[in-house]
């Protein structure tokens, strides 16, 4: 009987749980592990989330917004037309501790120099560090847009481009182009373990890099030195939780503050409930379907609008996207600065369709290809799903599409050569810059290998992304932006579909989260009550 | 004994040698480029693409490629994961503690609880009991890991907040070092009052789950073995002899009964291991089962390679010590009788 009492009060005290008195942490219920700690050699969001709060970068983007400001750079002025950037780089920043690194100096020039070279210059001491692929900066077209990047004083960075662009300026606010140490990578490399530097960051961001554990936590603290908008909690943890219904069972149960992509189906069961709270905002992407302008009979705009007309985009949205995505009436989100709200969306219109057909001189029935992606992509959740639906759309007007894929890299390389007749593709955002989109439609990508998958190639569009690179004022940049949707959107070079949207969910008890159109996740100014 | 130890470890040899080749070959089977597929929509030019293919070894034929593979396997090297530039040895290293733990607990549950529960329905056969156990394991041997991870989340951890819904430890309450890469030892080990106790809670769950298959197979298996043993001569002449029930049951037939249940004991580790990779996705266990799954995902060839080599060599390290516990338990296996 004493053994029983005893085994039972074991297991009362087994659920009950022991508390115990902690400082105000907060915990992010992430969705996978980092692949390392240096956003430079790694390429997915999982690792950006990881990195981002431990450094900061020459420019930064507003908390919530695409907008670009000042970071370690305070200031910069543009000169040569568009082709020279001088940096004056911010005083008195501290690097994070380590327990076995201490710097001896504030952040400078040199830091700046060492972060870049290390992924544009071969002879670079860590350029093959960890493997040495640099994507984001190759993605990025850095090595062609750079000439040289220069110190002329400990506080000043002079950057010299071979073509005029601004839209670097929000590249290097891009989690690639964070700023690490050059004295801890040199006190790394002579202790003969340089790897550490991608292992345990030594940043200057809002919190300091604690400790990882493979597949199961990552602990930062708050950096009270921090410059910029201060942490308001002491802890920040990330709770490594992969599958998705776990991360919302933590959330309920109160073991996470913040959840990382929460599944569509369980929102409605979130917004019900009152100790949940739910955010949203459409993804920095869209999903379209690019006719080949090089093949007839999609050399002519009229098929291309009629195509257009004859798909149901509501009913793709409702059905392959189950209301987490939304009509695109532009290449670029609604998010996104120079987004024109005046382009009218293009109507359901069957009828129609067939009219403009025949009046363009196709007859019934015409048969097209439609290849369709053979992997979710963010943009677009089943790609053969949409072929389909898009494939009886377009029965209903006399054209037979045959679907077509291939496995993805396959995919996508025949699609960039202009293989297809027709065929589905996305783009997402990295900077937040609409340059970032509309180049997508510029006339050197539609060579083969580009990402101009219709190969449409526009003159008069062409020259405005070229002179909008060179603009520094951000508002008469906007207005090119915004006759380039015009003639976009008139031409039908593709038929866009949707931008996904993006959901965030929370404990009521959170304020201060601010959700960012970039799809990142960032904790300072963020508190719970 | 000893040829029969020799005999049984030259066994794993060829084993080995097909394991290497499978992994290799079905590996290779999966569609598209490990470079190419990892490439967005950016796409990626045909130099750098050149570059990592060389870096993987991917340019070189194929007869080679596995040449190269075994000559690294033999002298220890697991090659190094994609996505973190890690040696996938050292990562296996850290996650591997994680596994073998929730494997114990979970095993532990089944034993403890399987082993008594098949006796006593032996010895009560045709009763209520018995025909509930019987039915019970039935659900446990078919029941989806999943679904059952998931309800029991929902409904103890969420719905009655009696335990936690993942993780090992409570990560805001507790942080402390972990030399062994046991939770329960190094929550031990650590000064922290009620970390122990709080690892232990975290493991209920996934234990339950993982040990739930398992389970129902010792179970059964014991109450079959125990029906069989009860009928023996030696079970009657000991109940001639006037021992108690408790005595001839737990003396004379269980110790002879459970020599199948040991084999089926080994036997479950690989099923343990399968089922390790649902259970450690479910309740974000930090295991080796986890880390393949996202391996896959990541296609990380390297580490997925290296990850079910080293699983594999495992499963059959554990398969060859049961197998000579069982030569020892049972001379008649060792002397090829």
């Amino acid at each position: 009987m004493k053994a029983i009492t005893l085994a039972g009060l074991g297991l009362a005290a087994l659920l009950a749980g022991v508390g115990a008195a902690s400082a105000k942490t907060l915990v992010y219920c992430s969705e996978g592990s980092p692949e390392n700690f240096t956003p430079a050699i790694n390429t997915t969001g999982t690792s950006f989330d990881a990195a981002r709060p431990v450094y900061n970068r020459l420019t930064e983007f507003k908390r919530g917004t695409t907008e670009v400001v000042p970071g370690l750079a305070e200031s910069w002025d543009i000169t040569d037309g568009g082709k020279t950037i001088t940096f004056h780089l911010r005083k008195g920043v501290k690097f994070h501790l380590l327990k076995d690194f201490k710097a001896t100096r504030d952040f400078n020039a040199d830091d700046v120099l060492w972060s870049i070279d290390r992924q544009w210059k071969p002879d670079h001491p860590y350029f093959k560090v960890s493997g040495g692929k640099y994507d984001y900066f190759n993605d990025m077209d850095m090595p062609t847009l750079l000439e040289s990047v220069e110190k002329t004083d400990d506080h000043t960075v002079v950057m010299k481009l071979k073509t005029p662009n601004v839209a670097i300026l929000a590249n290097l606010a891009m989690d690639f182009m964070a700023i690490g140490s050059k004295e801890y990578a040199y006190f790394l490399l002579k202790k003969g373990t340089p790897e550490q530097f991608d292992q345990a960051p030594v940043g200057t961001g809002p919190f300091s890099f604690v400790a990882y554990q493979k597949d199961s936590v990552i602990r930062y603290k708050a950096n009270k030195n921090y410059y910029g908008e201060k942490p308001l909690v002491d802890d920040l943890v990330f709770a490594i939780t992969p599958d998705a219904t776990a991360r919302y069972a933590k959330l309920k149960a109160g073991e996470c503050h913040v959840n990382a992509y929460p599944r569509p189906a369980d929102l409605a069961e979130m917004e019900k409930d009152p100790s949940l709270k739910v955010i949203h905002a459409p993804g920095l992407n869209v999903a379209y379907w690019a006719f080949n302008n090089q093949k007839p009979p999609f050399d002519k705009k009229e098929v291309r609008q009629a195509l257009s007309m004859a798909i149901d985009r509501d009913a793709i949205i409702k059905d392959v996207y189950l209301g987490a995505g939304e009509k695109a009436t532009t290449l670029i989100p609604p998010t996104m600065w120079s987004y024109d709200d005046k382009i009218a969306d293009i109507p359901y219109d069957p009828e129609k369709a067939k009219e403009m057909l025949a009046a363009a001189g196709v007859h019934a029935p015409l048969d097209i290809d439609l290849w369709y992606q053979p992997v979710s992509r963010p943009y677009n959740p089943n790609g053969k799903r949409i072929g389909e639906m898009m494939q009886s759309d377009l029965a209903k007007i006399g054209v037979n599409a045959k679907l077509i894929t291939y496995e993805w890299g396959e995919y996508r390389k025949r699609i960039q050569d202009g293989e297809d007749m027709t065929g589905q593709m996305g783009w997402t955002g990295d900077n937040g810059d609409p340059d970032n989109f509309f180049f997508l439609l510029g006339c050197p990508e539609g060579k083969p290998a580009g990402n101009n998958i219709p190969k449409w190639c526009n003159a008069e569009f062409n020259d405005l992304l070229v002179k909008a690179r060179s603009v520094p004022d951000q508002a008469e940049r906007a207005k090119l932006y915004q006759r380039m949707q015009e003639i976009e959107h008139d031409e039908a070079p593709s038929l866009l579909v949707a931008h996904s949207i993006v959901f965030e969910a929370m404990r009521s008890n959170v304020t201060g989260y601010k959700q960012s159109p970039l799809g990142t996740h960032a904790f300072e100014g963020v508190d719970i009550q | 004994m000893l040829a029969y130890f020799l005999r049984r470890v030259a066994l794993t040899v060829p084993t080995f040698l097909a394991l290497m080749f499978l992994t290799f070959v079905a590996i290779r089977l999966v569609l598209g480029d490990p470079v190419e597929v990892r490439v967005g929509e950016h796409g990626i030019s045909p130099e750098r693409l050149a570059f990592f293919r060389h870096q993987l070894g991917l340019d070189q034929p194929l007869w080679k490629q596995f040449f190269d593979y075994v000559w690294k396997l033999l002298h220890g090297d697991f090659g190094v994961s994609l996505a973190t530039q890690q040696k996938v040895l050292t990562e296996f290293a850290t996650l591997f503690p994680a596994t073998l733990e929730l494997a114990f607990f979970a095993m532990m549950f089944a034993v403890l609880v399987g082993v008594p529960a098949g006796a006593i329905a032996a010895v009560k056969r045709g009763s209520v009991f018995d025909q509930a156990l019987m039915t019970v394991s039935l659900f446990g041997y078919s029941m989806p890991i999943f679904w059952w991870g998931l309800l029991l989340i929902m409904f103890v951890s969420v719905k009655l907040g009696l335990l936690p819904v993942s993780g090992r430890i409570d990560l805001i309450n507790y942080y402390f070092d972990q030399p062994t890469g046991f939770m329960t030892i190094d929550a031990l080990l650590s000064d922290e009052p009620g970390a122990f106790l709080d690892a232990l809670r975290h493991l209920v769950l996934p234990a339950i789950v993982l040990g739930t298959v398992p389970l129902g197979v010792i179970a059964r298996m014991t109450r079959s073995s125990m029906l069989e043993v009860l009928n023996e001569d030696y079970v009657r002449t000991a109940r001639a002899k006037g021992l108690s029930p408790g005595r001839v049951i737990g003396v004379h037939a269980l110790r002879n009964a459970l020599l199948p249940v040991v084999t089926v004991i080994g036997l479950s580790v690989s099923g343990l291991m399968a089922g390790a990779v649902l259970t450690e996705t479910i309740f974000s266990w930090p295991g080796v089962g986890h880390w393949l799954i996202d391996s896959i995902g990541r296609r990380d060839y390297p580490a997925l390679q290296g990850g079910v080599m080293l699983v594999s060599a495992v499963v059959i390290l554990v398969n060859l010590i049961v197998d000579l516990i069982y030569g020892m338990i049972d001379p008649r296996i060792s002397h090829g009788r």
